[in-house]
């Protein structure tokens, strides 16, 4: 359990936010987190849809229930966060 | 006794040049200061200055700029402009005085070391005067604003901001301290004279100065515009050295530094000025939009100098042309979301009315940038304040110290330009702030924005209070609304008739 600087660059806003997670936190987490600083601020939410995440400029998702520590990330890394229809 | 005319003797006075007998050339004139170029004192003696002026010529012109400017300001002292104006020009007033005075002291340092370490006796004459315009214009920046402290705390930052951690202060001081406060007199001539002054001051000046007179702030107006004159004349000392330069064999080098220069004061002018233009000035006194003034004022006018000069266009230059097309309006919405980290209080500029003309001037604006807004309006007719306000730092460029930010909405497209050096990661808003880094990394990797401070816990506490505190922002000094939200009330009253419809 350590806290884990992440940039989350969130699908639909305009620019690059500092989101502290946790390294046992998932990607689910770490999407939920992202979108605390950008969903109904700056971006609609969007129903029937869950967020994902990936690499930056990447297309291939990570999964659901990987965790920070696993993922790789280096610190302040910038992630894409991605609406996906459920 | 007759005087002979100026043309008669200045080439010759200019171009006598002392012969170090006693001390070598490099210690008349160090390299790290004079330019590491290894061009001989004769070919700097071919600098030809295209505006000619002698010191007697200019103290008589400056005394009678200084008389037309402060007796503008002392016959209209009582006239209330200040205290009805419109909240977005005050804004204007506050974030130029906050950016622009104190640097021209600054600014002449930079003059003064040209002044003393140039070898070209032209350009040494040049930043003579130019060094005392510098200064004429740091003192009167701070006395024109001083009359308005005791009415407007935030007019404070004036004479504070310069010395403040505040966000766009550190962004600012980075650009500056870069092109002229850490660089040679030959440097300093072409990335703050020529890439700097040439066609950016041009536009904040002249550009402010048709935006205040329209205000009604006449005072304001013929401050900038007498300033604009001296920028003008001081801002032809890099043109000469280019030429040198070039002639010289030394093209490559001159080029990289009009590109780096030229590219960090696009971007500080796409958040000082952008948001000024399209936002912060009334509907109805603007007479261009920012693009258009970018297009006419600067793009135009790099694009014949640099011609006529024989340099190339930066190679960035089609990025360049995008750019001014978008990045401002994301500088606006982050300085305004982030509203409480300003010393002035931005203008949404967001009404229909307004949404209308950007949609006009920035076609697909409302797909855009206004998708974020529209989320924006509906917490603010709502009263759902908490979620106006930001829980946490955009990530800002280590380069332009400025938010990373891209297109919002339909068009979604923002990028980071990561690059690990020496084992840290550092983040470039653009592929161009990150090539300027690459040029010479171990003179900017030591630095630290804001978000790296946050994280080396060099901020505290952890929250937008510490933050606050560690920008220097005090209570009745932070920024909000310059409208108190009055704008948001056609947004209310469109929502009640569609409830009725």
């Amino acid at each position: 359990m350590a806290l884990f600087p992440l940039t989350s660059n969130f699908e639909g806003d305009f620019v690059l936010q500092l989101v502290p997670v946790d390294t046992e936190h998932t990607m689910d987490e770490v999407a939920a987190a992202a979108a605390v600083h950008s969903v109904g601020r700056r971006v609609r939410d969007r129903p029937g849809h869950i967020l994902r995440v990936r690499r930056h400029g990447s297309t291939e998702l990570l999964p659901r229930n990987l965790k920070v520590a696993e993922a790789g990330f280096k610190p302040t890394e910038t992630v894409d966060i991605i609406w996906q229809a459920a | 006794m007759a005087v002979l005319n100026r043309m008669d003797w200045y080439d010759l006075a200019r171009s006598t040049n002392w012969t170090p007998k006693y001390v070598t050339e490099d210690e008349l004139f160090p390299p790290k200061l004079s330019g590491e170029f290894g061009l001989p004192l004769a070919a700097w003696e071919n600098y030809d200055e295209p505006y000619k002026q002698t010191y007697p010529e200019y103290v008589k012109v400056q005394r009678e700029k200084d008389a037309g400017a402060y007796s503008v300001k002392a016959a209209l002292e009582r006239s209330r402009i200040f205290e009805n104006a419109d909240p977005g020009w005050k804004s204007v007033m506050k974030a130029h005085y906050g950016a622009i005075a104190r640097g021209e002291y600054a600014a002449a340092s930079a003059e003064a070391r040209m002044m003393r370490f140039s070898k070209a006796p032209g350009m040494r004459n040049m930043s003579t005067l130019g060094c005392m315009d510098e200064i004429r214009h740091g003192q009167m920046q701070l006395y024109f604003p001083h009359e308005h402290v005791a009415k407007d705390r935030q007019i404070d930052w004036a004479f504070k901001a310069y010395d403040t951690n505040e966000w766009a202060m550190i962004a600012a001081r980075h650009f500056f301290d870069d092109i002229m406060m850490t660089r040679d007199a030959i440097s300093v001539s072409i990335m703050l004279t020529f890439s700097f002054e040439t066609g950016f001051t041009n536009m904040q000046f002249l550009g402010l100065a048709a935006d205040a007179a329209e205000a009604g702030d006449h005072t304001f107006a013929n401050l900038i515009s007498s300033i604009q004159t001296d920028e003008s004349r001081h801002a032809q000392i890099g043109g000469p050295a280019l030429k040198v330069l070039i002639e010289n064999g030394k093209k490559e080098e001159a080029q990289k530094r009009v590109d780096i220069a030229v590219w960090g004061a696009w971007k500080l002018f796409s958040v000082l000025t952008g948001p000024i233009m399209d936002y912060y000035t009334p509907l109805e006194h603007r007479k261009q939009s920012f693009k258009e003034f970018m297009e006419e004022w600067i793009v135009a006018q790099f694009e014949r100098a640099l011609t006529d000069m024989g340099l190339d266009l930066p190679w960035y230059w089609d990025i360049f042309l995008k750019d001014i097309g978008q990045t401002h309006h994301g500088m606006h919405l982050g300085s305004y979301f982030w509203r409480p980290t300003l010393w002035w209080n931005p203008a949404a500029g967001v009404t229909p009315d307004e949404r209308a003309w950007l949609e006009e001037k920035y076609p697909g604006w409302n797909d855009t940038w206004g998708q974020c807004w529209d989320v924006f309006i509906d917490n603010v007719v709502d009263g759902n304040m908490a979620k106006t306000y930001p829980e946490t730092l955009p990530y800002v460029c280590n380069m332009c110290q400025l938010p990373i930010l891209g297109v919002p909405g339909k068009g979604w497209d923002v990028k980071d330009y990561p690059l690990e050096y020496n084992g840290r990661l550092y983040h470039f808003g653009s592929e161009v702030d990150r090539w300027v880094f690459q040029q010479e990394p171990e003179r900017y990797a030591g630095h630290l924005s804001i978000v790296d401070r946050f994280l080396a816990g060099m901020i505290q506490p952890m929250d937008l209070g510490g933050a606050l505190q560690y920008m220097g922002l005090a209570p009745g000094e932070i920024g909000d609304d310059a409208h108190n939200y009055a704008w948001a009330e056609v947004y209310r009253a469109l929502r009640e008739t569609r409830k009725a419809g």
